[in-house]
Protein backbone atom coordinates (compact mmCIF):
# COMPACT_ATOMS: atom_id res chain seq x y z
CA UNK A 1 0.00 0.00 0.00
CA UNK A 2 2.62 2.77 0.76
CA UNK A 3 5.05 1.71 -2.13
CA UNK A 4 1.48 1.90 -4.26
CA UNK A 5 1.28 5.93 -2.43
CA UNK A 6 4.79 6.27 -3.15
CA UNK A 7 4.54 5.08 -6.84
CA UNK A 8 1.29 7.53 -7.93
CA UNK A 9 3.22 10.40 -6.29
CA UNK A 10 6.04 10.01 -8.07
CA UNK A 11 4.01 9.70 -11.33
CA UNK A 12 1.94 12.38 -10.66
CA UNK A 13 5.75 14.56 -9.97
CA UNK A 14 6.63 13.24 -13.35
CA UNK A 15 3.56 14.49 -15.21
CA UNK A 16 4.08 18.22 -13.54
CA UNK A 17 7.78 17.87 -14.73
CA UNK A 18 6.97 17.26 -18.28
CA UNK A 19 6.80 20.48 -19.85
CA UNK A 20 5.36 20.82 -23.79
CA UNK A 21 6.79 22.86 -26.34
CA UNK A 22 5.57 23.85 -29.91
CA UNK A 23 8.07 24.32 -32.99
CA UNK A 24 8.40 27.61 -34.56
CA UNK A 25 9.95 26.33 -37.76
CA UNK A 26 10.63 23.46 -39.84
CA UNK A 27 13.86 21.59 -37.93
CA UNK A 28 15.41 18.61 -37.75
CA UNK A 29 15.44 16.43 -34.81
CA UNK A 30 19.26 14.60 -34.41
CA UNK A 31 20.68 12.08 -31.92
CA UNK A 32 22.80 14.31 -29.99
CA UNK A 33 22.65 18.02 -29.35
CA UNK A 34 25.29 19.14 -32.37
CA UNK A 35 24.61 20.18 -35.56
CA UNK A 36 26.47 17.39 -37.24
CA UNK A 37 24.00 14.84 -35.22
CA UNK A 38 22.54 12.02 -37.04
CA UNK A 39 19.11 13.30 -38.51
CA UNK A 40 16.24 11.37 -37.19
CA UNK A 41 12.98 12.83 -38.37
CA UNK A 42 11.97 16.53 -39.12
CA UNK A 43 9.02 18.53 -37.81
CA UNK A 44 7.15 20.64 -39.20
CA UNK A 45 6.65 23.94 -37.85
CA UNK A 46 3.49 23.88 -34.92
CA UNK A 47 4.37 20.25 -33.82
CA UNK A 48 3.72 19.98 -30.08
CA UNK A 49 6.52 18.32 -28.32
CA UNK A 50 7.35 17.21 -25.00
CA UNK A 51 10.60 19.02 -23.35
CA UNK A 52 12.84 16.70 -21.55
CA UNK A 53 16.05 18.96 -21.10
CA UNK A 54 18.00 21.61 -22.27
CA UNK A 55 21.72 21.65 -23.34
CA UNK A 56 23.38 24.50 -24.49
CA UNK A 57 21.60 25.84 -27.69
CA UNK A 58 19.61 22.74 -27.41
CA UNK A 59 16.35 20.72 -26.40
CA UNK A 60 16.01 17.08 -25.74
CA UNK A 61 12.29 16.40 -27.01
CA UNK A 62 9.89 13.72 -27.15
CA UNK A 63 7.15 13.75 -30.38
CA UNK A 64 5.43 11.06 -31.74
CA UNK A 65 7.61 11.51 -34.76
CA UNK A 66 10.81 11.11 -33.25
CA UNK A 67 12.67 11.33 -30.07
CA UNK A 68 16.03 13.34 -30.41
CA UNK A 69 17.64 16.81 -30.06
CA UNK A 70 16.19 20.23 -31.73
CA UNK A 71 17.67 23.51 -31.43
CA UNK A 72 16.25 25.98 -28.30
CA UNK A 73 15.70 28.31 -31.07
CA UNK A 74 13.37 26.64 -33.57
CA UNK A 75 11.30 25.80 -30.29
CA UNK A 76 8.87 27.97 -28.20
CA UNK A 77 8.26 26.66 -24.88
CA UNK A 78 4.70 26.49 -24.25
CA UNK A 79 1.67 24.80 -22.36
CA UNK A 80 -0.13 22.51 -24.32
CA UNK A 81 -3.35 21.98 -22.76
CA UNK A 82 -6.15 20.46 -24.36
CA UNK A 83 -8.70 22.77 -22.36
CA UNK A 84 -7.40 25.59 -24.75
CA UNK A 85 -9.72 24.21 -27.31
CA UNK A 86 -9.49 24.13 -30.97
CA UNK A 87 -6.56 26.69 -31.45
CA UNK A 88 -3.53 24.94 -31.70
CA UNK A 89 0.03 25.25 -32.27
CA UNK A 90 1.33 28.59 -34.08
CA UNK A 91 -2.45 30.03 -33.68
CA UNK A 92 -2.44 29.78 -29.91
CA UNK A 93 1.11 31.21 -29.73
CA UNK A 94 0.81 34.11 -31.85
CA UNK A 95 -2.96 34.61 -30.58
CA UNK A 96 -2.96 33.82 -26.84
CA UNK A 97 0.54 34.45 -26.85
CA UNK A 98 1.50 31.63 -24.14
CA UNK A 99 -1.01 32.86 -22.16
CA UNK A 100 -1.90 29.60 -20.45
CA UNK A 101 1.73 29.43 -19.41
CA UNK A 102 2.80 29.28 -16.10
CA UNK A 103 1.81 31.70 -13.33
CA UNK A 104 4.65 32.81 -11.31
CA UNK A 105 4.01 32.88 -7.84
CA UNK A 106 3.18 36.22 -6.26
CA UNK A 107 4.35 36.11 -2.89
CA UNK A 108 3.01 38.94 -1.48
CA UNK A 109 5.95 41.24 -2.33
CA UNK A 110 5.40 44.10 -4.16
CA UNK A 111 5.93 44.59 -7.94
CA UNK A 112 7.65 47.67 -9.43
CA UNK A 113 5.46 49.69 -11.17
CA UNK A 114 5.83 53.06 -13.54
CA UNK A 115 3.76 55.26 -10.86
CA UNK A 116 6.45 53.31 -8.34
CA UNK A 117 9.11 54.34 -10.64
CA UNK A 118 8.12 57.95 -11.30
CA UNK A 119 8.01 58.67 -7.51
CA UNK A 120 11.10 57.30 -6.23
CA UNK A 121 13.43 59.43 -4.13
CA UNK A 122 17.25 59.32 -3.95
CA UNK A 123 18.37 56.88 -1.64
CA UNK A 124 22.46 57.44 -0.89
CA UNK A 125 22.72 54.80 1.61
CA UNK A 126 21.56 52.46 -0.87
CA UNK A 127 23.97 53.62 -3.24
CA UNK A 128 26.60 53.50 -0.53
CA UNK A 129 25.47 49.50 -0.07
CA UNK A 130 25.38 49.15 -3.92
CA UNK A 131 28.93 50.25 -4.06
CA UNK A 132 30.16 48.51 -1.21
CA UNK A 133 29.77 45.09 -3.04
CA UNK A 134 31.19 46.47 -6.36
CA UNK A 135 34.35 43.95 -7.72
CA UNK A 136 37.32 45.34 -9.50
CA UNK A 137 38.49 44.05 -12.28
CA UNK A 138 41.09 41.54 -10.88
CA UNK A 139 38.60 40.39 -8.62
CA UNK A 140 36.19 39.64 -10.96
CA UNK A 141 39.10 37.98 -13.75
CA UNK A 142 39.69 35.72 -10.28
CA UNK A 143 36.26 34.95 -9.92
CA UNK A 144 35.54 33.43 -13.06
CA UNK A 145 39.33 31.53 -12.94
CA UNK A 146 37.41 29.33 -10.24
CA UNK A 147 34.94 27.93 -12.33
CA UNK A 148 37.24 27.53 -15.12
CA UNK A 149 35.52 30.72 -17.59
CA UNK A 150 38.13 31.41 -20.03
CA UNK A 151 37.40 34.55 -22.78
CA UNK A 152 37.42 34.14 -25.57
CA UNK A 153 37.40 36.63 -29.16
CA UNK A 154 34.13 36.03 -30.59
CA UNK A 155 32.41 39.08 -32.92
CA UNK A 156 29.02 41.15 -33.00
CA UNK A 157 26.65 39.39 -34.23
CA UNK A 158 24.89 41.42 -37.00
CA UNK A 159 21.45 42.65 -37.28
CA UNK A 160 19.59 40.37 -39.05
CA UNK A 161 18.91 41.61 -42.41
CA UNK A 162 21.08 44.43 -42.60
CA UNK A 163 23.46 44.81 -45.62
CA UNK A 164 27.07 44.10 -44.84
CA UNK B 1 31.65 98.38 -37.60
CA UNK B 2 29.42 100.36 -40.86
CA UNK B 3 27.04 98.97 -42.64
CA UNK B 4 29.16 98.19 -45.58
CA UNK B 5 32.17 96.65 -44.12
CA UNK B 6 29.49 94.03 -42.48
CA UNK B 7 27.89 93.44 -45.68
CA UNK B 8 31.51 92.68 -46.63
CA UNK B 9 32.11 90.81 -44.17
CA UNK B 10 28.70 88.57 -44.66
CA UNK B 11 29.68 87.60 -47.94
CA UNK B 12 33.44 86.66 -47.09
CA UNK B 13 32.13 84.62 -44.35
CA UNK B 14 29.42 82.76 -46.95
CA UNK B 15 32.50 82.70 -49.44
CA UNK B 16 34.42 80.88 -47.18
CA UNK B 17 31.43 78.50 -46.06
CA UNK B 18 30.87 77.13 -49.63
CA UNK B 19 34.36 76.41 -49.91
CA UNK B 20 34.76 74.39 -46.52
CA UNK B 21 31.89 72.86 -47.55
CA UNK B 22 33.11 71.40 -51.08
CA UNK B 23 36.05 70.60 -49.44
CA UNK B 24 34.68 68.68 -47.38
CA UNK B 25 32.81 65.63 -48.42
CA UNK B 26 29.67 65.86 -46.49
CA UNK B 27 28.12 61.88 -48.15
CA UNK B 28 31.73 60.26 -46.54
CA UNK B 29 31.29 62.13 -43.42
CA UNK B 30 27.72 60.72 -42.86
CA UNK B 31 28.89 56.84 -43.61
CA UNK B 32 31.44 57.41 -40.96
CA UNK B 33 28.99 58.35 -38.66
CA UNK B 34 26.44 55.85 -39.46
CA UNK B 35 29.06 53.27 -39.38
CA UNK B 36 30.38 54.54 -36.33
CA UNK B 37 26.59 54.50 -34.88
CA UNK B 38 26.25 50.59 -36.38
CA UNK B 39 29.26 49.57 -33.53
CA UNK B 40 28.06 48.44 -30.39
CA UNK B 41 29.19 50.99 -28.25
CA UNK B 42 30.25 52.92 -31.06
CA UNK B 43 27.67 55.68 -30.84
CA UNK B 44 30.25 56.19 -27.68
CA UNK B 45 32.18 58.51 -29.25
CA UNK B 46 29.27 60.73 -30.34
CA UNK B 47 27.58 60.35 -26.34
CA UNK B 48 28.52 63.98 -26.27
CA UNK B 49 28.73 63.69 -22.69
CA UNK B 50 32.19 62.73 -20.58
CA UNK B 51 32.41 59.31 -18.46
CA UNK B 52 32.58 61.26 -15.42
CA UNK B 53 29.14 63.34 -16.39
CA UNK B 54 27.58 59.82 -17.37
CA UNK B 55 28.68 58.20 -14.33
CA UNK B 56 27.07 61.02 -12.33
CA UNK B 57 23.80 60.82 -13.72
CA UNK B 58 23.59 56.84 -14.01
CA UNK B 59 24.43 57.31 -9.85
CA UNK B 60 21.62 59.90 -9.24
CA UNK B 61 19.28 57.61 -11.59
CA UNK B 62 20.40 54.16 -10.07
CA UNK B 63 20.12 55.98 -5.84
CA UNK B 64 16.38 57.11 -7.45
CA UNK B 65 15.11 53.77 -8.71
CA UNK B 66 16.68 52.46 -5.24
CA UNK B 67 14.76 54.01 -3.54
CA UNK B 68 11.84 52.43 -5.10
CA UNK B 69 13.35 49.00 -4.78
CA UNK B 70 16.25 48.44 -2.11
CA UNK B 71 18.55 45.72 -2.48
CA UNK B 72 17.81 42.42 -1.28
CA UNK B 73 19.87 42.24 2.04
CA UNK B 74 21.69 39.65 1.24
CA UNK B 75 25.72 40.96 1.40
CA UNK B 76 27.12 37.07 -0.86
CA UNK B 77 24.30 37.55 -3.22
CA UNK B 78 24.99 41.30 -4.07
CA UNK B 79 28.93 40.23 -4.21
CA UNK B 80 28.07 37.45 -6.54
CA UNK B 81 26.34 39.19 -9.00
CA UNK B 82 29.01 41.90 -8.95
CA UNK B 83 31.74 39.18 -9.63
CA UNK B 84 29.76 37.55 -12.49
CA UNK B 85 28.58 41.15 -14.01
CA UNK B 86 32.42 42.82 -13.98
CA UNK B 87 33.73 39.77 -15.57
CA UNK B 88 31.03 39.84 -18.19
CA UNK B 89 31.27 43.11 -18.58
CA UNK B 90 35.10 42.81 -19.10
CA UNK B 91 34.47 41.34 -22.52
CA UNK B 92 32.97 45.01 -23.72
CA UNK B 93 34.73 48.21 -24.79
CA UNK B 94 34.53 49.37 -21.67
CA UNK B 95 35.95 46.86 -19.81
CA UNK B 96 37.36 50.05 -16.85
CA UNK B 97 34.29 51.43 -16.73
CA UNK B 98 33.92 50.48 -12.85
CA UNK B 99 30.30 49.00 -13.02
CA UNK B 100 27.96 48.58 -10.16
CA UNK B 101 25.40 45.52 -10.04
CA UNK B 102 22.53 44.99 -8.01
CA UNK B 103 19.94 42.67 -7.26
CA UNK B 104 16.43 44.60 -5.98
CA UNK B 105 13.37 43.56 -3.57
CA UNK B 106 11.21 43.63 -6.00
CA UNK B 107 8.33 40.42 -7.11
CA UNK B 108 8.18 42.22 -10.70
CA UNK B 109 10.35 39.80 -13.08
CA UNK B 110 12.87 42.94 -15.08
CA UNK B 111 15.98 44.10 -15.34
CA UNK B 112 17.59 47.69 -15.38
CA UNK B 113 20.56 49.43 -17.01
CA UNK B 114 21.45 53.28 -16.21
CA UNK B 115 23.97 55.05 -18.07
CA UNK B 116 27.84 54.76 -16.36
CA UNK B 117 27.28 50.85 -15.51
CA UNK B 118 24.51 50.80 -12.97
CA UNK B 119 22.75 47.43 -13.48
CA UNK B 120 20.10 45.89 -11.53
CA UNK B 121 18.29 42.96 -11.76
CA UNK B 122 14.75 42.02 -9.64
CA UNK B 123 14.46 39.54 -7.47
CA UNK B 124 11.73 37.80 -9.22
CA UNK B 125 13.86 37.50 -12.03
CA UNK B 126 17.18 36.51 -10.37
CA UNK B 127 14.59 33.50 -9.10
CA UNK B 128 13.83 31.89 -12.51
CA UNK B 129 17.54 31.82 -13.47
CA UNK B 130 18.58 27.98 -13.42
CA UNK B 131 22.36 28.55 -13.89
CA UNK B 132 25.28 31.33 -14.08
CA UNK B 133 25.07 31.52 -18.14
CA UNK B 134 21.78 32.52 -17.89
CA UNK B 135 22.32 35.12 -15.08
CA UNK B 136 25.28 36.15 -17.11
CA UNK B 137 23.13 36.37 -20.21
CA UNK B 138 20.41 38.80 -18.85
CA UNK B 139 23.19 41.16 -16.89
CA UNK B 140 25.05 40.82 -20.80
CA UNK B 141 22.16 42.25 -22.24
CA UNK B 142 21.60 45.30 -20.03
CA UNK B 143 25.54 45.72 -20.78
CA UNK B 144 24.74 45.97 -24.15
CA UNK B 145 22.18 48.83 -23.03
CA UNK B 146 25.12 50.65 -21.18
CA UNK B 147 27.71 50.24 -23.73
CA UNK B 148 25.50 51.37 -26.69
CA UNK B 149 24.15 54.38 -24.44
CA UNK B 150 20.63 53.80 -25.74
CA UNK B 151 18.90 55.33 -22.06
CA UNK B 152 21.67 58.11 -22.41
CA UNK B 153 20.50 59.08 -25.48
CA UNK B 154 17.45 59.33 -24.72
CA UNK B 155 17.77 61.44 -22.14
CA UNK B 156 19.75 63.65 -24.68
CA UNK B 157 17.11 64.41 -26.61
CA UNK B 158 14.71 64.62 -23.64
CA UNK B 159 15.00 66.08 -20.54
CA UNK B 160 18.20 66.62 -20.78
CA UNK B 161 18.57 68.97 -23.23
CA UNK B 162 17.29 71.17 -20.40
CA UNK B 163 20.00 69.98 -18.33
CA UNK B 164 22.09 70.98 -20.89
CA UNK B 165 21.27 74.50 -20.85
CA UNK B 166 21.69 74.53 -17.42
CA UNK B 167 24.51 73.72 -18.08
CA UNK B 168 25.75 76.50 -20.51
CA UNK B 169 24.37 79.06 -18.43
CA UNK B 170 26.66 78.15 -14.99
CA UNK B 171 29.84 76.09 -14.70
CA UNK B 172 28.59 73.25 -12.36
CA UNK B 173 30.89 70.21 -10.98
CA UNK B 174 29.92 66.77 -12.03
CA UNK B 175 28.62 66.31 -8.15
CA UNK B 176 25.92 68.31 -9.18
CA UNK B 177 24.92 66.60 -12.45
CA UNK B 178 23.31 63.91 -11.28
CA UNK B 179 20.90 66.61 -8.73
CA UNK B 180 19.74 68.39 -11.75
CA UNK B 181 18.26 65.04 -12.47
CA UNK B 182 15.94 65.44 -9.52
CA UNK B 183 13.65 62.79 -8.70
CA UNK B 184 12.22 59.64 -10.33
CA UNK B 185 13.85 56.52 -12.22
CA UNK B 186 10.94 56.20 -14.98
CA UNK B 187 14.27 56.20 -17.35
CA UNK B 188 15.07 52.74 -16.62
CA UNK B 189 11.90 51.27 -17.80
CA UNK B 190 11.42 53.78 -20.38
CA UNK B 191 10.47 51.58 -24.51
CA UNK B 192 13.41 52.13 -25.97
CA UNK B 193 12.51 51.34 -29.62
CA UNK B 194 12.35 47.66 -30.26
CA UNK B 195 15.55 47.71 -32.43
CA UNK B 196 17.67 49.00 -29.21
CA UNK B 197 16.19 45.61 -27.28
CA UNK B 198 17.09 43.40 -30.07
CA UNK B 199 20.67 44.82 -30.34
CA UNK B 200 21.09 44.40 -26.34
CA UNK B 201 20.20 40.92 -26.80
CA UNK B 202 22.53 40.45 -29.69
CA UNK B 203 25.38 42.37 -27.59
CA UNK B 204 24.28 40.10 -24.52
CA UNK B 205 24.88 36.44 -26.14
CA UNK B 206 28.30 37.59 -27.59
CA UNK B 207 29.77 39.28 -24.38
CA UNK B 208 28.44 36.21 -22.12
CA UNK B 209 29.47 33.70 -24.79
CA UNK B 210 32.93 35.74 -25.07
CA UNK B 211 33.35 35.36 -20.90
CA UNK B 212 33.12 31.86 -21.36
CA UNK B 213 29.29 31.01 -20.54
CA UNK B 214 26.84 28.79 -22.53
CA UNK B 215 25.48 31.27 -25.19
CA UNK B 216 22.28 30.37 -24.99
CA UNK B 217 21.74 31.76 -21.38
CA UNK B 218 20.06 34.88 -22.34
CA UNK B 219 17.72 32.91 -25.06
CA UNK B 220 17.01 29.96 -22.17
CA UNK B 221 15.35 33.13 -19.44
CA UNK B 222 13.52 34.77 -22.41
CA UNK B 223 12.11 30.83 -22.90
CA UNK B 224 11.20 31.08 -19.42
CA UNK B 225 9.63 34.45 -19.41
CA UNK B 226 7.92 33.93 -22.88
CA UNK B 227 5.33 31.23 -21.46
CA UNK B 228 4.94 33.35 -18.33
CA UNK B 229 0.91 34.33 -18.85
CA UNK B 230 1.02 37.75 -20.23
CA UNK B 231 -1.92 38.84 -17.92
CA UNK B 232 0.55 37.70 -14.95
CA UNK B 233 1.09 41.30 -13.34
CA UNK B 234 4.40 40.42 -12.29
CA UNK B 235 5.83 40.73 -15.92
CA UNK B 236 3.18 43.60 -16.76
CA UNK B 237 5.83 46.21 -17.01
CA UNK B 238 8.38 44.28 -19.01
CA UNK B 239 5.90 43.54 -21.65
CA UNK B 240 4.83 46.75 -22.01
CA UNK B 241 8.56 48.41 -22.69
CA UNK B 242 10.58 45.28 -24.50
CA UNK B 243 8.98 43.55 -27.65
CA UNK B 244 7.99 40.07 -26.50
CA UNK B 245 9.95 37.59 -25.54
CA UNK B 246 8.83 35.40 -28.37
CA UNK B 247 9.77 37.96 -31.31
CA UNK B 248 13.46 38.64 -29.39
CA UNK B 249 13.89 35.03 -29.77
CA UNK B 250 13.06 34.81 -33.03
CA UNK B 251 15.38 37.73 -33.53
CA UNK B 252 17.95 35.64 -32.31
CA UNK B 253 17.63 32.63 -33.95
CA UNK B 254 18.23 34.90 -37.26
CA UNK B 255 20.98 36.64 -35.86
CA UNK B 256 22.73 33.65 -33.98
CA UNK B 257 21.58 30.97 -36.77
CA UNK B 258 24.36 28.77 -36.64
CA UNK B 259 26.82 30.66 -35.39
CA UNK B 260 27.46 28.86 -32.31
CA UNK B 261 28.13 25.42 -32.94
CA UNK B 262 30.48 23.80 -31.50
CA UNK B 263 31.08 26.69 -29.29
CA UNK B 264 30.63 24.97 -26.18
CA UNK B 265 30.24 27.54 -23.14
CA UNK B 266 30.29 26.66 -19.47
CA UNK B 267 26.71 26.86 -17.17
CA UNK B 268 28.47 27.14 -13.94
CA UNK B 269 25.67 25.72 -12.76
CA UNK B 270 26.33 24.46 -9.64
CA UNK B 271 27.36 28.06 -8.66
CA UNK B 272 24.40 30.25 -9.00
CA UNK B 273 23.76 31.39 -5.79
CA UNK B 274 20.77 30.61 -4.23
CA UNK B 275 18.78 33.50 -2.81
CA UNK B 276 16.83 33.12 0.06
Amino acid sequence: MKFYLLFTLFIAGAAQAAESGTTVKTDSVRSAPFSDAKIITTLPAATRVEILKKDGGWYQIKSPQGSGWIRMLSLRRGDVKAATGPISGLASLASGRAGTGKIVATTGIRGLNEEELKAAHYDEKQIALLESSTSSRVEAQKYAAKARLKARQIDYLAEPGASK
Amino acid sequence: MNKLTAKIFVIAALALLLQTAQAFDFGQELRNAARELQKPGGSANLGGYSEEEEVAIGRQIAGNLLGAAPLVQDKKLQKYVNNVGRWVAIQSERPDLVWHFGVIDSSDINAFAAPGGYIFVTRGLYKLLNDEAELAGVLAHEIGHVISKHHLKILQQGKMLDLGSKLLGKQVGDDKIGRLIGSGAEIVSRSLDKGAEFEADRIGVVLAARAGYDAYGLPGVLQEIGHTAADDSSVALLFKTHPHPDDRLAKLGEAMDSRFDGLNGQTAAKRLYKIK
